[in-house]
């Protein structure tokens, strides 16, 4: 698996997920946020892509989150096939998102056709303690029962587990089984190439 | 306060650029911040021509004056403020709308207020002007009191519902109140009255009919629900069946369903801090109801594709075809909502996995369905997307097509030849645009300050994405198409299904796990290699024998008995020594020991590398990213007599969850290997060195695709003993010679 000379740095395309509410965007914003000095533009085509050093290896994630087309639940499987991971976020304030992490999974196994996946289950917006409905206990447990590990995170200042939760997923997509380093020779790479 | 543009209606749309202060023009300048009790304001300094026609009361042009005719004024832009704040500020010292601030405002300020609230401190102010309370010159007040009547004027024209409260309607009466108050006989006063008697009315019949309040309905409408009755009742037959439908009409009629919604459509319902509330329902349900019609039309695809099991192939074939002519007419029509909606449905599990019926598809038919799935790739943050609609949004016609989009350039070429062009109207995927408010909703903050000031700065930035709605529902004004009620009939007719139902549908359709059967699988990779088609052909053409690139587009199944397979093999021969040959025949030709085999390739890969170089590695990267399967090309190592001097290697998918195991087996399958693959090892073909497949790898992710992909296939015993172990047994009927690319 040599990583051959004209290979750049390798690239994750990372997939947030959940419901509508849950804080998406907040995770994906506090994420890219910190880059930006300046006024923030949704529409420039980088906005979502960053380097990260995730254990000492450099590398490019590449974030997609759909935020606000959560209803356009025809587009959904369309841009799950491209993602090398997945965030599982639900609120702990509200039960219907955690609820609804079942149907994410089953909908990105199948899209995938594999038995297991890089995913992540996020508790977010575990900063609003008295508003909390689904407990840690309770979120453990469902992330054991889809054999995925388990991170709460909040977006709120002062922000919680957000770089850990990307981090931890590049983890995960390096160590799956599978994989071996062979995500190093995949020959990703970004922004540079654009498709019209 | 220099922005003055009168309030004439086709102003309030404008183009973003016009909006973004800090790119506007040359002559802008930032000076600074300012701040007063309860506000901020961003100061620029501008130049303007001396005695231009909206000098401001406010600049400080005395004593700026150019000696020339350019003078400098100071323009003050609230940045941030209390609401009061901001309702004072649409009131101007010259008495001119400042139409750029009244229409951010009015678009905007349900994020942060309501209706009741803004008209009760706009009146308020009046009032207070009115009765001198306020320590201003008279002529000053004056002005003031002019603009907020101006104000109100838009406000009515421009978002009446939200004085719509049946049945009171207190709002609209309040406003009546004061009008009758402070304005009698006026034309605020005439068009309050106007207002009120219309919504009385429309109550009465909305009432009479016993409707729904429109916009449940619509949504409803949107959904579900009619589908079933009408297609129960069955009493007369839907009017069209699929695959034997007017595409073009299909594809106007669907934008005129589109146009309708999207007309409809409350731009500040997009809103992130409206459209993200979870109750949707009440505020965002002409939003909710472009949705409804979105997935509507998905799940029609999807429905028609599955619905009979049991029908042939290259039945459901026709219909996908079908669906991407549609798609297409729907691309010239400049309707990238239901053009996205049709990608999405068969970009859908339980139509995508249809391998068998893909493979079915008319080359030139799959390659367009890619061409027009381009446009929404969610590359570089949708750019393609974006890049598309800012061209042709307000254009007339549709007009662009990327370099390699050959077959939608040769529709825009038909479509420009066509005497009888209409103009068109564009219908934006609205999805981009929610994510993007979403986004600035979310990035930048709701206040400024310990004071909580309003950041209105974050409302100057939303509407600009709001502004470009409501540029493209004016443009969607250009489609002129009248309504077929028999293809409504059919819309409705269609049942839907859910994700299970359509799942369970399609393993019926196709049982067959796409990467267990490599039969099934594999006529689907010819598609699939288009992708990558510049990569692999410009290897071909580097190798003596360039007749294989024409195989590259041939049909595997017919692959094997082409004529010209035989020359091949002689040109092969007699290209041995020939150090641009193919790695493989160079393993071939060596191939009694594998060690040295390996170093011949290695330079013969090189080789075809490096002339290769007008393929650039980020555009042969991209390609590779576009993919999801590879198409590898795998070659016996073995001196299996009935081969002598014959080049084998065959081409075999891998997608992107084939493990090792499972690519032998398909390898072997395809160089018509029979035994067990336990006994083979898979190693690619690297430049420097050989890498030998771990068991449990997914090669898909494990192979290096800065190279050629090529592949050896090697059995374990001849490995253990040398090249001196038993030999596999071909199968009779593939033993003879299989050559391609």
């Amino acid at each position: 698996m040599s990583r051959t000379p004209n290979e750049n740095l390798v690239t994750y395309k990372l997939v947030v997920v959940g419901d509508g509410g849950v804080g998406k965007s907040a995770i994906t914003i506090q994420f890219f946020q910190k880059l930006f000095v300046t006024d923030y533009d949704p529409t420039i085509e980088d906005s979502y892509i960053q380097h990260a050093e995730v254990d000492g290896t450099l590398c490019i994630l590449d974030v997609l989150d759909t935020a606000g087309q959560e209803e356009f639940s025809a587009m959904r499987e369309q841009y799950m096939r491209k993602g090398d991971g997945f965030l599982l976020v639900y609120s702990v304030t509200d039960v219907q998102s955690f609820k609804n992490i079942d149907s994410f999974y089953t909908q990105i196994l199948r899209v995938k056709d594999r038995d297991i996946y890089p995913m992540l289950l996020v508790a977010n917006k575990v900063d609003l303690v008295h508003l909390r409905q689904v407990s840690e206990e309770s979120g453990r447990e469902l992330a054991h029962k889809l054999g995925i590990p388990y991170i709460e995170s909040s977006a709120k200042d002062p922000p919680l587990n957000i770089d850990a939760v990307f981090e931890e997923l590049v983890r995960i997509i390096r160590n799956q089984p599978d994989a071996d380093a062979g995500k190093s020779s995949r020959g990703r790479r970004s922004k540079n190439c654009l498709i019209m | 306060m220099v922005i003055s543009v009168g309030f004439d209606e086709k102003k309030h749309v404008e183009p973003r650029m016009s909006l973004d202060v800090d790119s506007l023009q040359p002559t802008w300048r930032l000076w600074g911040e300012e701040r007063v009790e309860g506000a901020i304001y961003t100061v620029y300094l501008k130049k303007v021509r001396y005695h231009s026609p909206s000098k401001s009361i406010s600049s400080d042009s005395d004593d700026e004056i150019s000696h020339l005719e350019w003078e400098t004024v100071r323009v003050r832009l609230i940045k941030a403020g209390t609401l009061e704040k901001l309702v004072e500020s649409l009131a101007t010292d010259d008495g001119e709308l400042e139409s750029t601030y009244v229409n951010v405002f009015l678009a905007c300020y349900r994020t942060f207020s309501s209706p009741k609230q803004v008209l009760t401190l706009v009146l308020d102010r009046y009032e207070q002007l009115a009765n001198n309370e306020l320590d201003l010159p008279e002529v000053v007040t004056e002005q003031h009191r002019k603009t907020l009547v101006l104000a109100l004027h838009v406000w009515l024209d421009t978002y009446p519902e939200d004085f719509r409260d049946p049945p009171l309607h207190p709002t609209l009466h309040q406003l009546l109140f004061f009008t009758q108050h402070h304005l009698p006989g006026s034309e605020l006063e005439a068009k309050v009255k106007h207002k009120l008697e219309k919504f009385t009315r429309e109550d009465q019949l909305l009432e009479s009919c016993s409707l729904f309040p429109n916009d449940t309905s619509l949504y409803l409408n949107g959904s579900h629900t009619p589908s079933e009755n009408s297609c129960l009742n069955g009493s007369h037959l839907p009017p069209f069946s699929f695959p034997d439908v007017p595409e073009r009409h299909f594809a106007e009629q669907l934008t005129r369903k589109d146009q309708e919604v999207f007309k409809k459509l409350v731009a500040h319902q997009c809103l992130g801090g409206i459209w993200s509330r979870r109750d949707k329902c009440r505020e965002a349900s002409t939003v909710l109801a472009t949705v409804a019609q979105f997935n509507a039309v998905s799940l029609r695809v999807i429905s028609t594709i599955l619905f009979h099991p049991q029908s042939k192939t290259s039945e459901r074939a026709a219909i996908i075809a079908t669906w991407i002519n549609i798609a297409q007419e729907l691309r010239i029509l400049k309707n990238f909502s239901s053009l996205k909606a049709i990608i999405s449905g068969l970009q859908s599990n339980p139509v995508y996995r249809l391998h068998k019926t893909w493979q079915a598809l008319p080359k030139d038919k799959f390659e367009l369905f890619e061409e027009l799935a381009r446009i929404f790739s969610e590359e570089n943050n949708q750019w393609a997307q974006r890049e598309l609609l800012m061209r042709e949004g307000t254009a007339k016609f549709a007009n662009t097509a990327g370099s390699r989009d050959k077959h939608i350039q040769k529709t825009l070429q038909r479509q420009l030849d066509q005497s009888s062009r209409i103009s068109l109207g564009t219908i934006p995927y609205l999805g981009t645009f929610l994510t993007d408010l979403t986004m600035i909703d979310t990035a930048i903050p709701d206040t400024i300050g310990e004071d909580n000031l309003i950041n209105f700065d974050k409302r100057r930035k939303e509407f600009e994405v709001l502004a470009q709605i409501k540029l493209l529902q004016g443009a969607a004004n250009a489609y002129n198409i009248p309504e077929d009620a028999s293809f409504d009939r059919w819309f409705d007719s269609i049942l839907v299904l859910d994700d299970r139902e359509a799942y369970e549908l399609s393993c019926q359709i196709e049982t067959s796990i796409p990467n267990t059967n490599p039969i099934s699988a594999l006529p689907y990779a010819r598609f699939r290699r288009r992708n990558i088609s510049g990569h692999r052909k410009n290897d071909s053409i580097a190798s003596t024998s360039s007749s294989s690139s024409s195989l590259f587009y041939c049909d595997i199944d017919t692959g094997c008995s082409l004529p010209s397979s035989p020359h091949d093999s002689l040109d092969r021969k007699s290209s041995l020594p020939n150090i641009q040959a193919s790695p493989s025949q160079m393993s071939r030709s060596s191939s009694s020991s594998s060690i040295p085999s390996l170093d011949v390739s290695v330079s013969s890969s090189n080789t075809n590398h490096s002339t290769n170089q007008t393929c650039s590695p980020a555009n042969s990267s991209a390609r590779w990213q576009s993919t999801d399967f590879y198409v590898i090309r795998v070659t016996q190592e073995s001196d299996n007599p009935e081969t002598e001097g014959v080049v084998l290697y065959k081409s075999i998918m891998v997608s992107n969850n084939e493990r090792t195991p499972q690519v032998i087996r398909n390898a072997m399958l395809k160089l018509g290997i029979e035994g067990n693959p336990d006994n083979y090892t898979l190693a690619q073909v690297l430049p420097d060195k050989e890498m030998v497949l771990p068991l449990n790898a997914n090669v898909y992710y494990a192979v290096n695709t800065a190279y050629n992909l090529n592949f050896i296939l090697r059995s374990k015993d001849k490995v253990k003993e040398n090249g001196n172990g038993a030999l596999p047994q071909k199968s009779k009927s593939k033993k003879h010679l299989l050559l391609q690319t």
